[in-house]
């Protein structure tokens, strides 16, 4: 069951608009004409693309591997609460998204585009005057509703194998993101440096899309804005409230940095108390897994069974089975250390 | 203070989760007390608070911390003593409330088999002082006679039409004593406790699952033996049950599909033993028995997910 999640922040996100605070970056060499399925992994890989979703897979590689892919999926749904870079760039920067789109396309030789977007309605008529070539596909404003699994299940019918990938059913699924920075590098020849980000800070009411340099620090960013940052009350997430990490303000900003939100750490703090047994967890689940059972088995050290194995690399770790918990167990924590049993 | 994500919190917390289910628990039982028994609520409040010093005295001596307010095992008192007749003495419910708290609420908490801790209490009740808690007072207009009259109705045949029931206030020898139903103080107003379980459904407090599918389960069982199917879902403990025991998330199954079959299990159970023994009200075996299946079930319910996936995972390495 996929769950909507309400956040209190007073100003919604606006998708319409996208800053460029920094200086553009530069023209380094001329973009490309025509596009050879055989030397354009190549080219991905010289301008530095990888999957900007947050996966972080270099692009050339699966580009390669989904070389015989019938349809190409756009991921514009972006269910992280909070964040709608996804949505600004699939407006603002539609020339980009599209070229790019058309070059993957071509390389893997897919015959139809789909654009997966999330359901708004003003949103989704805009997409569709921009977007006209393409189909347009619209999924529930839930989380986790972006997974990969999750929309190849919408695709296909049928929820996929753990640990299968999409090119097995011929789809390439790329994200809006990586496809601009693609478009960007065919047409203006300007290589894999600038980010674009979702920056917000609900306390102060600031929420902002903008477009940043790859590698400068979070306190750049913050000094531009002006937010009051201070380490003891505010926490900076990188990449979403629900499956965001904690960094410092020194921290760079990657090619994967989907946003950055300074967050109130009272708000964000739970408090571990003993499990009850409720149940939550097992009905919040997207994938209809056992969260406690799996938790309970990796604290024990049962990790050997089949079923234990089928359940956990079923699991994406998408973090809702935490979200939901009364008791404040920190499931997904512990049920990332069970990945690695595997 | 560490903080891990996700950065955010959906739904209630476990602490205030007894909280919402002892409000909704007090507002039949303060009505019945406005109607009937002035006292009634006061003395619900007053075990519910018994029920809390219980706990407190309990991780006092056991785990070596204060804490003040525990809401779990006033609200397991307070059910116990909703589900009693109010004639009830004090040293009886004191005893069923320190057995409930004492020995099957605290002890159990972490373990897969948990009983549900009210039921015990009544259980020990029934069992131990059976005169008071079949106490229903006789059937005459002066006397306010409550708690589930099952067995006086099963001596004198059903008096009454299932429509009656339903919209009507009730004619014959119960005239003017009841709204709806007659029966203990918690489930006297079957509709409202209805919608109170709709209300903490919605709230998330219990999970949908587990009533749905024992009161389905009830119905279609009582209908196949050939009784009347509103008579049995209304009247008696059935729907106060559903919405306030049956529903309780720490002693049933934590898998869906586990809640599901542990609701059929009580619900057929109990139509069951309401058919064939000589128990005209038998939740609290059904009850117990669901709680027994709750590690099994869930169990079960783990390992064919996990073999379900595993078989896909191997059929789509072999494709």
């Amino acid at each position: 069951m996929l769950r909507t999640i309400k956040i209190d922040w007073k100003i919604p996100a606006d998708f319409r608009t996208l800053e460029t605070p920094f200086p553009r970056p530069e023209r380094i060499y001329s973009g490309i004409d025509e596009i050879d399925p055989k030397t354009f992994p190549a080219f991905l890989d010289e301008i530095g693309l990888i999957g900007m979703g947050g996966g972080g897979f270099p692009a050339s590689e699966k580009l390669w591997a989904n070389r015989h892919s019938h349809t190409l999926v756009i991921n514009g749904v972006e269910c992280e609460p909070g964040s709608s870079i996804d949505k600004s760039v699939l407006l603002n920067d539609s020339l980009w998204v599209a070229a790019g789109a058309a070059a993957c396309a071509k390389v893997v030789g897919a015959t139809k585009v789909i654009l997966a977007v999330q359901h708004n309605p003003e949103f989704v008529a805009e997409v569709n005057k921009l977007y006209s070539e393409f189909e347009i596909l619209s999924f529930p404003d839930k989380y986790p509703a972006g997974a990969e699994k999750l929309i190849l299940k919408r695709l296909t019918g049928k929820c996929p194998p753990p640990g299968s990938r999409p090119y097995e059913f011929g789809f390439l699924i790329q994200n809006v993101v990586s496809l601009r920075a693609v478009g960007r590098a065919i047409v203006d020849g300007i290589p894999v440096v600038e980010r674009p980000l979702t920056l917000a800070m609900p306390s102060t009411g600031f929420y902002k899309n903008i477009i940043v340099p790859v590698g400068i620090s979070v306190s750049e960013l913050l000094d531009l804005y002006k937010l009051p940052y201070d380490s003891g009350i505010h926490l900076i997430s990188d990449s979403g409230i629900m499956m965001g990490k904690e960094i410092s303000k020194s921290s760079t900003i990657e090619k994967t940095t989907i946003s950055i939100f300074i967050l109130k750490r009272d708000v964000a703090f739970r408090e571990e108390r003993p499990c009850t047994r409720c149940g939550v967890c097992n009905t919040a689940c997207p994938l209809g897994l056992h969260p406690f059972t799996l938790t309970e088995k990796i604290r024990k050290g049962k990790t050997g069974g089949n079923a234990f194995k089928g359940q956990m690399s079923e699991c994406f770790l998408c973090g809702v089975c935490s979200a939901v918990c009364p008791s404040g167990i920190p499931l997904v924590q512990t049920l990332e250390k069970g990945k690695q049993c595997l | 203070m560490s903080v891990q994500s996700p950065f955010i919190r959906i739904g209630s917390r476990s602490s205030a989760m007894a909280a919402w289910a002892m409000l909704a628990l007090l507002v039949p039982c303060s009505i019945y007390s406005a109607l009937y028994d002035s006292t009634f609520v006061w003395r619900l409040i007053g075990y519910a608070l018994l029920g809390m010093m219980a706990e407190t005295v309990y991780t006092l001596i056991v785990k070596r911390k204060r804490r003040l307010v525990c809401m779990g095992s006033g609200f397991t008192a307070a059910l116990i003593a909703a589900s009693v007749p109010p004639t009830m003495p004090f040293l009886p419910m004191l005893f069923s409330i320190l057995i409930a708290v004492w020995i099957v609420k605290l002890p159990m908490v972490g373990s897969p088999l948990r009983f549900n801790a009210a039921m015990v209490g009544r259980l020990f009740l029934m069992l131990v002082y059976p005169a008071q808690t079949v106490n229903w007072g006789t059937p005459t207009v002066d006397v306010i006679s409550t708690a589930t009259p099952q067995e006086l109705y099963r001596s004198e045949g059903f008096p009454l039409e299932w429509s009656e029931w339903l919209f009507s206030k009730i004619d014959g020898t119960w005239e003017g004593l009841f709204l709806l139903v007659p029966g203990s103080p918690g489930e006297t107003f079957p509709l409202l406790i209805l919608l109170l379980g709709g209300l903490l459904c919605w709230k998330g407090i219990i999970g949908w699952r587990i009533p749905l599918f024992f009161l389905l389960s009830f119905s279609i069982t009582s209908a196949v033996f050939g009784n009347s199917l509103l008579f049995n879902l209304l009247s008696a403990a059935i729907l106060f049950s559903a919405v306030f025991i049956v529903a309780d998330p720490v002693s049933t199954p934590m898998s869906k599909s586990g809640q599901m079959i542990c609701g059929l299990i009580i619900g057929i159970s109990n139509a069951l033993i309401r058919e064939f023994t000589f128990y005209t009200e038998a939740i609290v075996y059904a009850v117990l028995l669901g709680n027994l299946c709750a590690p099994l079930l869930d169990h079960l319910a783990f390992e064919v997910r996990g073999k379900q996936l595993q078989r896909r995972m191997r059929q789509s390495a072999r494709d």
